[in-house]
């Protein structure tokens, strides 16, 4: 894609947040009403706090739960979604187990993890990653079973077989159904993330939130919200970024299709 | 002359659900060492599933497949295939060159050695220099080229094709054919291919192995005496080109 084509793709997805956030903005701008307070002023309370004053105290450690909690994740439902994919037998056994524990709504599973691990960060970062684990779990499943026969065949008449074929060939082949799964992965730890931190915390994104809410501290709060989404969107433009080098191969393959 | 490949009162059976589907009835060939042979029949003949018994993809319902002289059971060592489907026998995430050092790995060549393969093989085939790009980067016909140096890089001494040409424009087709010609006659490869084009079969091959029946068995097998080295000219002008073509054509079609 052209500079321009790309420039352009942004200002076409641009327009209607641009136009809600103007809406807001003046709408709000003449408020009174100490529960919507003017987005002007909502917006200078953010630059105090959040660029970058309480980033150490709040944002570093929500964001270092997230990124233990989802590597655990990627690494578990990876490794487990490929054996399952290749054994067969394996599969039978534990499918049923596996169905059952991701119907669990993830932020149900918190009083759970409460339970066994106190209120500290483990806790949280086994929240994020038990939940997070079942949607890359189930998209390496499927796509290590997915791979085309034909390249399997080729394989392993080039006696590329057992563990080499899953590595080499099986999951290679499976990485653009692996990223879809990453991604739901990733969005579920996001929320599972802020979700812990509503019990018990007194540091994170979610625990400033939640206290500044209870404590009457409505104009902390929006930042907050704003915050919380302004890091998943940030979250997820970084993910699209791997995701888009990674599957490169794939990308460039569909195009000339 | 050694036989390379004996193929021993080989039978296949598929179990369906509406019973057993016999395919392949008590076949037996032996396949010349250096000997280029083609496999020809009608459409659902059972000529590729002949192919994966030799390839050790499946198992005959009974008799044996022999590779100098051991019976095999598995993926025969120093086998390489070719397929006709380079789209999906090539890995799409690899680059050409990465694709032909996949299968070098269980030979633990060494860097060296590794490249060494990957640049001759390369340039047997006439694609020196475009190992960086993906197949889907390339044409048809480079991509077979590319499936075709892969499976010159293991060195391989038997070379089982499936129709490897079935899916390129015509031109590309007599280049590639050549192309095998010219393989066969540099490293002498045992080369077992199906086609489903009689002229291709007559033009290529010093045997051709013609299958008919339901289930199938060895209706003929004809013996190409024509010289090499052939050309697309004048080989395919010969006389004797046209008789074994007509001959061969008549008995795939039941004619004869
Ligand atoms: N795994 C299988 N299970 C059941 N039947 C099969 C199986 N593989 C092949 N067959 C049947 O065996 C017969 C021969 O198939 P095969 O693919 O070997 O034919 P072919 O000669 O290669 O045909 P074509 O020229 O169309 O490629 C067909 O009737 C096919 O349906
Ligand atoms: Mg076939």
């Amino acid at each position: 894609m052209t500079v321009s084509r790309r420039l352009l793709a942004v200002l076409i997805g641009a327009w209607l947040p641009v136009l809600l956030v103007y809406l807001w903005w003046t709408a709000s701008a003449e408020s009174t009403n100490p529960y919507f307070p003017p987005l002007s002023v909502i917006w200078t309370r953010f630059l105090e706090l959040w660029v970058f004053d309480q980033v150490p105290v709040h944002v570093v450690p929500s964001l270092q739960n997230l990124a233990v909690g989802y590597a655990i994740a990627v690494v578990a439902g990876v490794g487990v979604g490929a054996v399952l994919g290749v054994s067969r037998r394996t599969a039978r056994y534990v499918e049923p187990v596996v169905d059952f524990l991701r119907s669990i709504p993830a932020v149900a599973t918190v009083p759970v993890f409460i339970v066994i691990f106190g209120l500290d960060a483990s806790m949280r970062i086994a929240a994020i990653s038990v939940a997070a684990t079942w949607p890359i779990l189930i998209a390496t499943m499927q796509g290590v079973r997915a791979t085309d026969p034909t390249l399997l065949d080729t394989a392993a008449v080039f006696r590329i077989t057992g563990a080499q074929q899953l590595w080499r060939v099986r999951l290679p082949a499976a990485q653009p159904i692996i990223f879809s799964g990453l991604q739901l992965g990733l969005q579920i730890a996001f929320v599972v993330t802020i979700a812990s931190e509503y019990l018990g915390a007194g540091f994170g994104i979610g625990a400033f939130t939640l206290i500044a809410t209870d404590s009457f501290l409505i104009l902390d709060a929006w930042t907050g919200v704003i915050l919380m989404g302004l890091l998943g969107y940030a979250i997820n433009i970084v993910f699209d970024i791997v995701e888009r080098i990674a599957l490169r191969w794939y990308i460039g393959q569909k195009k000339l299709a | 002359m050694t036989a390379e490949i004996s193929i021993r009162n080989v039978s296949m059976e598929f179990p369906t659900p509406d019973g057993v589907k016999h395919v392949l009835n008590d076949i037996s060939y032996d396949v010349n060492q250096h000997h280029f042979v083609s496999i020809v029949g009608p459409s659902g003949v059972g000529k590729t599933t002949l192919l994966r018994l030799l390839t050790g993809l499946m198992k005959p319902t009974s008799g044996e497949i022999q590779v100098h002289g051991e019976r095999i059971s598995g993926a025969p060592k120093g086998l390489a295939v070719v397929l006709q489907d380079y789209t999906r026998s090539l890995m799409p995430w690899l680059t050409i060159e990465k694709n032909i050092a996949l299968p070098l790995r269980n030979q633990k060549l060494g860097k060296a050695e590794t490249r060494e393969r990957i640049e001759s093989s390369l340039e047997e085939v006439g694609l020196s220099g475009t190992g960086g790009n993906y197949p889907w980067q390339m044409s048809g016909g480079m991509q077979q080229r590319a499936s075709i140096a892969r499976a010159l890089a293991v060195r391989p001494t038997i070379l089982v094709m499936d129709e490897p040409f079935a899916s390129v424009d015509a031109q590309t087709r007599f280049d590639l054919e050549d192309l095998v010609l010219k393989v066969r006659a540099d490293f002498g490869i045992t080369t077992l291919m199906v086609t489903h084009d009689i002229d291709e079969a007559v033009y290529l091959s010093d045997e051709i192995v013609v299958l008919h029946g339901r289930p199938a068995g060895v209706r003929d097998v004809v013996v190409v005496d024509i010289p090499f080295p052939r050309s697309q000219i004048e080989t395919r002008n010969d006389q004797r080109f046209t008789e074994l073509r007509t001959h061969v054509y008549a008995m795939v079609r039941g004619l004869e």
